[in-house]
């Protein structure tokens, strides 16, 4: 296997096995007969398994964008939002409110990667040479503005009721809903491990040299000869490409789209799991992802066993999130697993 | 044809002329010193120069070629290089990565050939390693190779910048004070590695307040004043000359 | 509703802006941070008012003054807390950490006050102007029957007043000049013997008591919940940047430019799409960020 034998870095490579696996597992539940018992106790952790990777997503094209080239994006989720409401409007076949053209839904993945893609670079063709806390403006303001049209706009984007009807390719291929569930965390967390792989390789080859470069200081970098707009839009279109494809399989997983789902939460969420992780370090943000994600399973189950409502707990999550994010800025901005030489930081 | 040409430049920074109608040229192949009391448009002259501040009027030629305003990139991809008086090493990368990054035409910098791990982006990147190796020890630098530059002493610091500029290949090189605050036997060791250079066909031209050692390595002594010039000539007549005496003890800056 | 009324809207909606905008644009210009927890001062303020006017109780002037000193000390007490450490590490931890503060302040005032919105207990009186003929311009009415309360009109005109005062701080104190010089030249500032922190601490103060002040008047127009200054927080942002960041009197300018865009979008947007129009309030912001980002006063915002 010629290809295999100049790979750059071994993490890439193990991360790319695992992943191709999990495709495979995934796929073979997916279109044979067979099927998994899933004990009902691990019913949550698999659903929660299953937006963590969708997130996962998120975090690595963020990752890209801020911990490699510095760009300071604030609105992530609106990329989040695009694709998915982009694939469901393509593909969706009765929805309630709203457009929805039935078309094969591997075209409407498609269009919601591109469309995704499309934004990135308007967004970055007019705004990448502000200052970091504009730039953190705008793209939080753009986000706004396209929720705001998603809530609005009734007659294209469904309103609150948002586009329903979204075909859901595993769910038509497996009726057994244990299986379905296993087989779609594995196909989703397979994409996510093979993005990872890929993006270990482009940033570990002298590109990722380059985006770093930037990231320390832009006008030596022009200074040596490289056209650094163009490399500050690609990671820009690169991580807003992801995002957008994170849409479009949270759309065909979901079935439907709504603005709920799209909120700076999302946004906030994918940031401080980038922090606390370690910003730059791709492995790393995943972990710090999965520490933050892990705070809803812990309160999904401490909502079964204490009789305080849900509201009062997606409360207290959010102040322990909010603080969380305040004390690793100023505790430890390189994270949990970052190298605080590589980001500035060593204090 | 003259290598570098600036031609009525003039530089203003609200109100007060910083370049005041500067016109000089550098022709290929030599080793040109600036010179000049502190406000003298020194600096000011190297970033239009090099693309990082744009003239408000005059016009700057590379090779024949009009750069006025032309953006960074382009003019090292044209052969321009420039060192920065107050030593930008990318603190965040070691000194390996802060050389090797300077290489020029880099497959493995481009978004396919980087994802692929292709032949070409391999072979180059070995190759550029080994030139970054071999430029960091000429200045000495090995035992810091993979130190982050951040934690560099002030001389090293130096020697970073002008292993990096070198990495780069170019034709025209701009030192800005590359011996400020650096001790004698350190600075006799730069103006070597400079002097070699030039005598490889580099153009050099190189901004120093250091009076003894730039009369000695230059071949050409340019004076700047209040944004113009003041005195070009041969280093020893300059150095006599009445006007330069009176710059630096007495009107200066 | 004639597009008069919803001037009128818009000059009330812009008064407040007004004066929480400036708070936020000198916080921008002398502690060079976006304070995305801003919003979570004028929550502040309003609650305190609510209290003061429902718990003690006092009369609502009272209240609102009140609901200033609670702002003014609210916010040194934060900022001692969690920004003033972290000072010299730059814009992007500034706003990361506002933005954190922010949440976790929301989501403890929704824990402490619970999901309803409260409402102050006011008397207001309305005059109506009904007689006035329509003129109508398409399928909009450009004037028509409109009314204005004695409520929008305190904050009219505490506006006024406010303006007045913070001029006069601004060129007549020794602490306001101090900020005017900060806010020019901070290294500058320094060497002429300002002592940087105590300026900032009084910013912080000026800020907390013009939030608390802006918090409580929307309060008293619509109503007291976990998310009342939250909803402004864009709008007060965009006002500070359109009108130059860190240029007070930019920033009036700009809420009130803020608050027309707004009302003039709800009138003139048909009927479903009124929700609308705070975006239109982003777009004009995303404008001038990129148009010019330097606002209407022209300060700098972009790099090299």
């Amino acid at each position: 296997m010629r290809g295999l034998d100049r790979l750059p870095t071994g993490r890439g490579n193990r991360a790319l096995l695992v992943g191709l696996g999990c495709l495979l597992v995934g796929g073979l539940l997916a279109l044979t007969p067979l099927r998994v018992q899933l004990p009902s106790a691990l019913y949550v952790f698999v659903e929660v398994g299953i937006v963590f990777v969708i997130y996962g997503l998120l975090v690595l094209g963020l990752d890209v964008q801020y911990g490699h080239t510095g760009l300071v994006n604030f609105g992530h989720v609106v990329f989040f939002a695009v694709g998915a409401y982009a694939t469901a409007m393509l593909s969706a076949q009765d929805t309630f409110a709203g457009v929805g053209l039935g078309y094969p839904w591997p075209i409407g993945v498609a269009a919601g990667v591109g469309a995704a893609a499309a934004l990135g670079f308007l967004l970055s063709a007019t705004s990448i040479r502000l200052r970091d806390d504009f730039l953190a403006i705008v793209t939080l303001a753009t986000a706004e503005i396209f929720h705001s049209l998603f809530v609005n706009l009734e007659g294209l984007f469904g309103g609150n009721v948002g586009i329903l009807g979204v075909p859901r390719p595993i769910a038509s291929l497996v009726a057994d809903g244990d299986t379905r569930l296993v087989a779609t965390v594995f196909v989703l967390g397979g994409i996510t491990l093979v993005t990872l792989a890929l993006l270990t390789r482009l940033t570990a080859a002298p590109y990722g040299r380059v985006l770093r470069a930037i990231r320390a200081d832009e006008l030596v970098t022009r200074s040596l000869g490289k056209p650094t707009t163009t490399y500050k839009t690609q990671a820009f279109v690169y991580g807003a490409a992801l995002a957008g494809l994170a849409g479009g399989l949270f759309a065909l997983y979901n079935g439907a789209v709504a603005p709920g789902f799209f909120t700076i939460q999302v946004t906030v969420t994918v940031w401080i799991g980038m922090l606390l992780g370690g910003a730059a370090n791709h492995r790393a943000v995943l972990a710090g992802l999965a520490i933050i994600m892990g705070l809803r399973l812990v309160s999904r189950f401490a909502l079964t066993v204490t009789p305080i409502s849900g509201d009062v707990f997606a409360a207290v999550r959010l102040v322990v999130v909010g603080l969380v994010l305040v004390a690793v800025v100023r505790y430890r901005p390189a994270g949990i697993w970052g190298n605080p030489r590589e980001l500035g930081v060593d204090r | 044809m003259s290598r570098l040409t600036v031609d009525g430049l003039v530089v203003e920074f609200g109100g007060l002329r910083a370049i005041d109608d500067l016109s000089v040229s550098v022709e290929s192949g030599e080793l040109v010193g600036v010179m000049g009391p502190n406000g003298a448009g020194k600096s000011t002259f190297f970033n239009c120069v090099s693309g990082v501040l744009t003239p408000d009027s005059g016009s700057v030629v590379l090779d024949g070629t009009d750069v006025t305003g032309a953006p960074p990139e382009r003019l090292a991809r044209a052969g321009l290089v420039r060192t920065f008086q107050d030593t930008r090493e990318l603190e965040t990368m070691t000194v390996r990565e802060n050389v090797r990054l300077a290489a020029r035409d880099h497959p493995g910098e481009r978004t396919v050939p980087a994802l692929l791990g292709s032949d070409d982006a391999r072979t180059t990147e070995d190759a550029v390693g080994e030139r970054a190796d071999e430029l960091i020890d000429t200045f000495d630098l090995t035992h810091l190779a993979d130190a982050y530059s951040g934690s560099l002493s002030g001389g090293q610091r130096k020697l970073l910048e002008l292993a990096r500029a070198l990495m780069v290949d170019p034709d025209v090189l701009l030192l800005d004070e590359p011996f400020a605050g650096v001790n004698p036997s350190l600075t006799r060791e730069i103006a070597e590695h400079i002097r070699a250079l030039n005598e490889a066909g580099t153009t050099v031209v190189v901004i120093e307040h250091e009076l003894e050692t730039l009369t000695d390595l230059a071949e050409r002594l340019i004076v700047l004043q209040q944004g113009t010039l003041l005195v070009e000539g041969e280093p020893d007549a300059v150095v006599a000359d009445e006007r330069v005496v009176d710059a630096y003890l007495g009107g200066g800056a | 509703m004639g597009l008069l009324q919803e001037i009128l809207f818009g000059l009330v909606t812009g008064s407040y802006i007004a004066i929480a905008a400036i708070g936020f644009t000198l916080i921008y210009g002398i502690v060079n941070m976006i304070n995305f927890a801003y919003g979570e001062y004028l929550t502040l303020g309003a609650f305190v008012g609510l209290l003061a006017s429902t718990a003690l109780p006092v009369p609502l002037p009272v209240a609102v003054v009140v609901a200033m000193v609670g702002g003014g000390i609210g916010s040194l007490v934060l900022a001692r807390g969690f920004f003033t450490p972290i000072n010299q590490t730059g814009p992007v931890p500034l706003l990361l950490t506002s933005i954190g503060l922010g949440i976790a302040l929301r989501n403890v005032i929704r824990l402490v006050a619970g999901r309803n919105a409260r409402y102050f207990e006011t008397e207001t009186t309305t005059v109506r102007f009904d007689s006035v003929p329509d003129l109508s311009v398409g399928p909009v009415d450009l004037l028509g029957g409109f009314f204005v309360t004695t409520e929008q009109l305190t904050v009219v005109g505490a506006a006024v007043a406010v303006f007045v005062a913070v001029h006069l701080l601004l060129t007549r104190t020794n602490v306001g000049i101090a900020m005017r010089a900060m806010g020019d030249d901070e290294q500058l500032a320094r060497v002429r013997g300002i002592d940087t922190q105590l300026v900032r601490d009084s910013v912080w103060i000026l800020a907390g008591v013009l939030a608390g002040l802006a918090g409580v008047l929307m309060a008293i127009q619509t109503n007291v919940s976990a998310t009342t200054g939250y909803s402004q927080i864009l709008q007060i942002l965009s006002a500070a940047i359109l009108g130059g960041a860190g240029s007070p009197y930019g920033a009036i300018v700009g809420a009130y430019v803020i608050g027309l865009v707004i009302a003039l979008s709800t009138a003139l947007l048909p009927s479903g799409l009124t929700g609308l129009s705070t975006a239109a309030a982003f777009v004009i912001l995303i404008a001038v960020l990129l148009v010019r980002p330097s606002g209407i006063a022209g300060t700098e915002v972009r790099e090299a």
